[in-house]
């Protein structure tokens, strides 16, 4: 079987990747192949592949069902939400319901009791439960847009970086690294106060203003996703770089150069299924640094509008509060617990799935 | 290729260990991992760390020690009395400088600080007070060889004491031009400061003259009861030109004479160590005669560190820290806790917090409007259930409990309160004539970023929507950027600040704040462009007379009557709360509560 | 190697030159000045200020005025430390009254008794400990569980490792500071809540002059806090890495040999399994000694990382562009410290 690859083109060089896998040290009957077969019934058996081998990962079929109905229940926010994420009931603030109180018995001397609110209401009374369901949009949300920006734009650049090496990789590392001086947290801070008050109240008609609109619109979530979006892929770009400068030495591309293969060829079909494991990985493990960026935000006051939600700014408020009421904490803190841990059980099924040496295993 | 891996690996943690001082390597857990960390240790038993022995603890019993947070996060900004505006370096100055005058901090009273005076009405009717300063305070810092207080010496070898000179000059220096003072405005009052710290006016001719050594005259342009109050303010506490200017004897210091090991003072603390970002130890000063407004000080050393209300609660109750403030994430529990509980105290502090109207805003430009808003407001609603300090609802500005501030015994019904079905009534006025519903108003409240801001906007925000049926659009900038926005000239419609004391006189709060030209109603040549936007004459007048006004009860009556303006009749701000401090104390910590911001350390004791 | 080394630093002043330029923009761009006051300033004393500042001339000549102080080394008779104008970061004594200065980095606004190299000297030195001390803790932890995870994959102790490394990640220092200090510090006082155990002045500027338990029980807490979530970085990096690496040919054929597990393991494939973990090791680092700021405010810990935040927020410009420009020398130090790095651990990578 030949590399992990989407392309259909009509190299005429098709057969080259199971030739060159074939490498006079492999002993892995495995990467010896039906070389002769026509190359998209390949590439789609070895999608299958993949995929067989993904739903076989216990861990990672539970974190993508976990992922699917945390995307499920962020649409259907407006329905399964028993109340609107603002609405406050000033009495009821800080009160939890019976069942909390057995489990944080330190709550009993001053807590008062409403059973209204599964998890119990905030500081002014709002119900827990439903800020974080639509607390949930800001953190998936940025879960996607996060490494989305950081894949295309990182690892391209990267990998081209690294693959063509010296002049070009020298000049387009050293924009990385300048870009990369920047402490990125400091650069959003920066950015958030700059856009923030540039576009406070400007005026209507102008492209400020419906850029502004559309912030608002969104709770004021549209500059953290551009924040953190502009300062997320210096590092994609740079592991991929290392990954590949390090692969393009190895004989199996030594030897599909030696052979004739084209640039794209050796990049898409020899590089880039080998180095993809460690940078899914590090993507997966990224998210938790979009949402904790996001948090952090919120933590210093740069986060979303109030009054609404995202479990970066409910822990940062929950977290003066963890001796008092850890409710308040806790539930977010979980939330995103969880939506960690499926992240990265998916992500680690994925880079098992797509290695190529695993091919045909288990 | 072993040895090289080992060596490199090996060179790693060794310059780790090197770097971060590191203990023994923990045993390794793994097998794979054993050789490369006996390697390690092999290979680092060259590196000497030399580390020198940790210092003497200082004897358990003996010195009394108050600890005592800040309570704020970050360093004191400075220790400068020209340069100083902020409550914790104030703080840090009261008690090692004192001014002419004193203020006690629990009574607000005006004593004999470094000086007793007499003032009199000149030919111009100028306020001329002159000032009789005591001829036996010698100037004093901690010297670290022998680790004690010392007094300073001029260069011929004599104990330099604390004159008229050392007054005159910090005067001159905070209104300097070239010193940049943030506070100098509250010296304006005195003749030829203004001209001086903002215009072209000369030196000579600020009003602050040396009669001898221990005689200054200050001349005011008007007779203001607060006169006195002015003149001990920090910005003329007395501070010592050999260091910072430099003589014979001594280098130049400029602006950091503050600093450890430069600093030199008078007051019943001596600062001992400035640690920045981390503490500031203060011992007493053996040399503090003791007066009967600055007594000589029980307690031998202050610890102030430098940490943010969270942290500095949980070392109140590790037993660490001897006072703190409460967090009100900490207050539910606190109440409920019987030891805690029993170590609060809930006193005044001189403050009022308030919402300002941009009056010539869309919507808000409305009389009825801005009403109805402020009525809306339920105070008491909001203190119990988001505030938890028991802070008092605020019916108009000026804090009672200040000189000529009307108060809740003499005027109950006073300025404005909540009162929802009249909001309701008056905006459906509005409504009616504008031809509008109440879900088509368009109103923006903007307040600075800050957890604490944003509780009470969402609660505000939320009782305008129940009861008047409108929902203002909340938005927060941070804090430069936001005191920008709020005096510009597109002053948001519903903007927040806060006003505390700098001296105990209504005219500090709302004369300073709301003339036209005041603190939250910028002004060009008397035309208001930005916070408040707003300029009423009959105001202004009654402003004007209270100034001068000799007769307390008529200062109070026309304050009152200038308050019922500003919060009902043109409904300009919405009072929102006055403040309260809400401490916790150790037990055996005996002490004294300030209402204005500072303590005074001198006047407690610790029986540990 | 020499060339390539010298070449890089020569390359860090460009860096310098550009972070500078992009930041100095930035920050003048944002609204808001650094003498805004609740209780306003007249304009008149803000115009005191500005001049005091020099922040009333052009754009362009108060950034050449900056470099220029920076960069530009000066031989005369001042002694160091006497104005805060004149505040240099390297100051060399040459003869009895001769002086070499260079690096003047300029007051700071909101701190009015110091400099930028004063808050350089009293404060870096507690971040760079405290980074170190988190480096330590990340890698001391992160390396081994990543290495259990991947020897033992789809075990018991692989899931268990994992998830404390998810563990650790998803839980943040908001939470688990104060978390630590209740349970440690408040309610079984074995360690103090807040604080550092040193001050200034450091010995060769960097390291504690007391080293005790004293020092050490204040280190623990924060150091852990901080890098805990680091350690999850490097335990799963190292447990990907390592999975990858035990598939390769040449670790085959060293089975083939008949080596030893343990010897195949250590020679061959722990070493380069460890390439991506030091990919993020100079990032890492510098951001462990410079992300410290809820740490520090947590902890009430005297660090540089407050003075990112702070200095943007009070508009102090020379705190903003010291601080910027010290991360990215910082970092581009431990970047050329990961590519030399590299050189070793994976000999088919060289630099001419």
């Amino acid at each position: 079987m030949g590399q992990t690859t989407l392309q259909t083109d009509s190299d005429p060089q098709g057969h080259d990747g199971a030739a060159v896998q074939a490498s006079p040290v492999t002993i892995d009957v495995n990467q010896f192949g039906a070389g002769g077969k026509p190359l998209h019934v390949k590439s789609e058996s070895a999608l299958q592949d993949a995929m067989r081998r993904l739903v076989r990962n216990k861990a990672a079929v539970v974190g993508g069902s976990i992922i699917i109905i945390l995307y499920v229940v962020m649409i259907l926010a407006d329905v399964i939400a028993p109340y609107p994420y603002a609405k406050q009931t000033l009495v009821h603030q800080n009160s939890v319901p019976q069942w909390l109180l057995n489990v944080f018995p330190t709550m009993q001397p001053y807590a008062q009791v409403v059973n209204d609110y599964i998890l119990g209401a905030d500081y002014v009374g709002r119900d827990l439960f439903s800020r974080i369901v639509y607390g949930s949009r800001v953190s998936l949300i940025v879960a996607i847009i996060g490494p989305l920006i950081s894949l295309i734009i990182g690892v391209t650049y990267g990998s081209i970086s690294g693959f063509f090496g010296g002049k070009v990789d020298n000049i387009m590392m050293r924009i990385v690294d300048v870009l990369y001086a920047f402490p990125s947290i400091l650069f959003i801070i920066l950015l958030m106060a700059f856009f923030r008050s540039t576009f406070a109240r400007p005026d209507p008609g102008t492209f400020t203003y419906y850029v502004s609109q559309l912030d608002n619109a969104m709770g004021g979530m549209l500059f953290i996703f551009i924040g953190i979006g502009m300062t997320a892929w210096m590092t994609m770009a740079r592991l991929t770089r290392g990954q590949v400068l390090s692969v393009r030495e190895k004989e199996f591309v030594e030897a599909a150069r030696a052979l004739g293969a084209s640039n794209n060829r050796i990049m898409f079909r020899h590089i880039l299924p080998n180095i993809v494991g460690p940078l899914v990985v590090s993507e997966t493990l990224a998210i938790p640094g979009y949402i904790s960026t996001e948090a952090f935000l919120s933590f210093i006051g740069l986060g979303v509008n109030p009054p609404t939600p995202s479990w970066g700014s409910m822990i940062s408020e929950g977290a003066q509060m963890i001796r008092t009421y850890p409710n308040q904490a806790v539930f977010p803190a979980l939330a995103l617990a969880i939506t960690m841990f499926a992240f990265n059980f998916l992500g680690d099924g994925l880079r098992d799935a797509l290695d190529p040496r695993l091919r045909g295993t288990q | 290729m072993r040895s090289k891996f080992f060596m490199i690996t090996a060179a790693l943690i060794v310059f780790s260990m090197i770097l971060g001082a590191c203990a023994p390597a923990p045993a390794p857990t793994t097998g794979p991992q054993e050789p490369i960390v006996q390697t390690v240790i092999v290979e680092g038993t060259p590196i000497v760390i030399t580390a020198t022995p940790p210092p003497a603890e200082p004897p358990a019993a003996g010195p009394k020690v108050l600890n005592y947070p800040t309570g704020g996060p970050g360093d004191i900004p400075t220790l400068d009395p020209s340069l100083a505006s902020d409550t914790t370096s104030v703080q840090v100055l009261e008690e090692t400088f004192v001014g002419l005058t004193r203020l006690d901090e629990t009574t607000l009273e005006l004593k004999p600080g470094m000086a007793t005076w007499e003032s009199e009405i000149n030919d111009e009717g100028q306020e001329v007070i002159t000032f009789h300063i005591r001829d036996d305070i010698p100037w004093v810092k901690y010297d670290a060889v022998s680790d004690s207080v010392v007094q300073v010496q001029d260069c011929e070898g004599n104990v330099r004491m604390v004159t008229a000179h050392d007054f005159a000059y910090t005067f001159l220096r905070t209104l300097d031009p070239a010193t940049g003072s943030p506070y100098a405005y509250v010296l304006h009052g005195i003749v030829g400061a203004e001209e001086y710290n903002t215009a072209d006016g000369a030196p000579e001719d600020v009003a602050v003259e040396v009669l001898d050594d221990y005689t200054l005259r200050i001349t005011f342009k008007q007779p203001a009861a607060f006169n006195p109050f002015i003149a001990g303010l920090w910005t003329g506490f007395a501070t010592p030109k050999w260091v910072i200017e430099g003589d014979d004897c001594n280098d130049p210091r400029g602006d950091r004479w503050t600093e450890t090991g430069f600093n030199q003072s008078y007051g019943p603390f001596v600062m001992k160590e400035w640690i920045h970002d981390a503490y500031l130890d203060m011992v007493k000063n053996p040399f503090w005669p003791g007066t009967e407004a600055v007594p000589v000080p029980k307690i031998d050393m202050v610890h102030y560190v430098m940490l943010d209300a969270p942290p500095a609660f949980a070392e109140y109750e590790a037993g660490n820290m001897d006072v703190s403030n409460i967090p009100l994430a900490d207050m539910d529990r606190v109440m409920a806790d019987p030891t805690l509980s029993q170590e609060v105290n809930i006193g005044p502090d001189y403050c009022t917090y308030y919402l300002g109207f941009n009056t010539k805003a869309p919507v808000v430009d409305d009389v009825r409007v801005r009403r109805a808003l402020s009525m809306a407001v339920d105070r008491q609603a909001l203190i119990d259930n988001v505030l938890k300090g028991g802070q008092e609802p605020a019916q108009w500005f000026s804090r009672p409990g200040l000189i000529a501030s009307p108060t809740m015994e003499t005027h109950p019904d006073l300025g404005i309160k909540y009162d929802p079905e009249q909001a309701k009534a008056l905006l459906q006025e509005y409504l009616d004539e504008t031809g509008q519903t109440a879900d088509q108003l368009q109103i923006t409240y903007m307040f600075n970023t800050s957890a604490a801001h944003q509780r009470i906007a969402e609660t505000i925000q939320q009782m305008w929507a129940d009861t008047l049926g409108i929902t203002v659009n909340l938005v927060n900038q941070e804090w430069q950027v936001y005191l920008d926005t709020v005096k510009s000239e597109d002053t948001p419609q519903v903007w927040r600040l806060g006003w505390c004391m700098d001296y105990p006189d209504a005219h500090n709060f709302i004369t300073d704040n709301f003339r036209a030209g005041g603190s939250a109603n910028p002004a060009r040549g008397g035309v208001p462009y930005g916070g408040v936007n707003w300029v009423n004459e009959e105001a202004e007048e009654l402003m004007r007379q209270a100034m001068i006004e000799s007769d307390p009860a008529k200062r109070v009556d026309l304050y009152a009557q200038a308050e019922q303006i500003l919060v009902y009749e043109d409904a300009v701000i919405i009072p929102v709360y006055w403040y309260t401090s809400v401490t916790v104390t150790k037990p055996y910590v005996t002490r004294t509560f300030g209402v204005g911001g500072q303590e005074h350390w001198e006047k407690w004791d610790l029986n540990k | 190697m020499g060339r390539f080394v010298a070449r890089r630093i020569l390359y860090m002043f460009a860096v310098i030159l550009v972070v500078s330029a992009i930041t100095f923009g930035l920050m003048h761009a944002v609204p808001g000045g650094p003498f805004e006051r609740e209780k306003p300033l007249p304009p008149e004393i803000i115009a005191n200020l500005e001049k005091r500042y020099h922040l009333d001339e052009p754009l362009l000549m108060q950034y050449g005025r900056y470099l220029y102080e920076i960069f530009i080394p000066r031989i005369d008779s001042n002694r160091p430390g006497l104005s805060l104008e004149n505040d240099f970061l390297i100051n060399i004594r040459l003869g009895e009254s001769t002086w070499f200065h260079w690096m003047n980095f300029g007051p700071s606004y909101s701190s009015r008794s110091r400099t930028v190299n004063d808050i350089f000297r009293d404060n870096l030195p507690v971040s760079f400990q405290l980074g170190i001390m988190a480096l330590t803790v990340a890698i001391l932890l992160g390396v081994p569980l990543g290495i259990i995870a991947a020897l033992k994959q789809n075990t018991i102790f692989d899931y268990f490792g994992m998830s404390v490394a998810i563990f650790g990640v998803s839980v943040p220092v908001i939470v688990l500071g104060p978390l630590l200090i209740w349970i440690f510090g408040v309610t079984l006082r074995w360690l103090p809540p807040t604080g550092w155990g040193s001050k200034p002045p450091y010995v060769m500027g960097v390291f504690p002059s007391t080293m005790g338990w004293d020092y050490w029980k204040h280190a623990i807490m924060p150091a852990v806090a901080l890098g805990l979530g680091s350690s999850a970085i490097i335990a799963r990096l190292t447990r990907a890495s390592l999975l990858q690496v035990v598939r390769e040919d040449y670790i085959r054929t060293a089975r083939a040999k008949g080596l030893k597990e343990r010897l195949v393991l250590t020679r061959h494939a722990l070493k380069n399994s460890l390439i991506p973990v030091v990919t993020v090791l100079g990032p890492m680092f510098a951001a462990l000694v410079t992300g410290t700021f809820v740490t520090e405010i947590t902890f009430g810990i005297p660090g540089m990382g407050r003075y990112f935040v702070t200095s943007i927020t009070n508009r102090d410009y020379p705190v903003i562009m010291g601080t910027i420009l010290l991360y990215a020398v910082f970092l581009v130090v431990a970047n050329l410290i990961v590519d030399l790095l590299y050189a070793f651990l994976d000999p088919r990578i060289r630099y001419e």
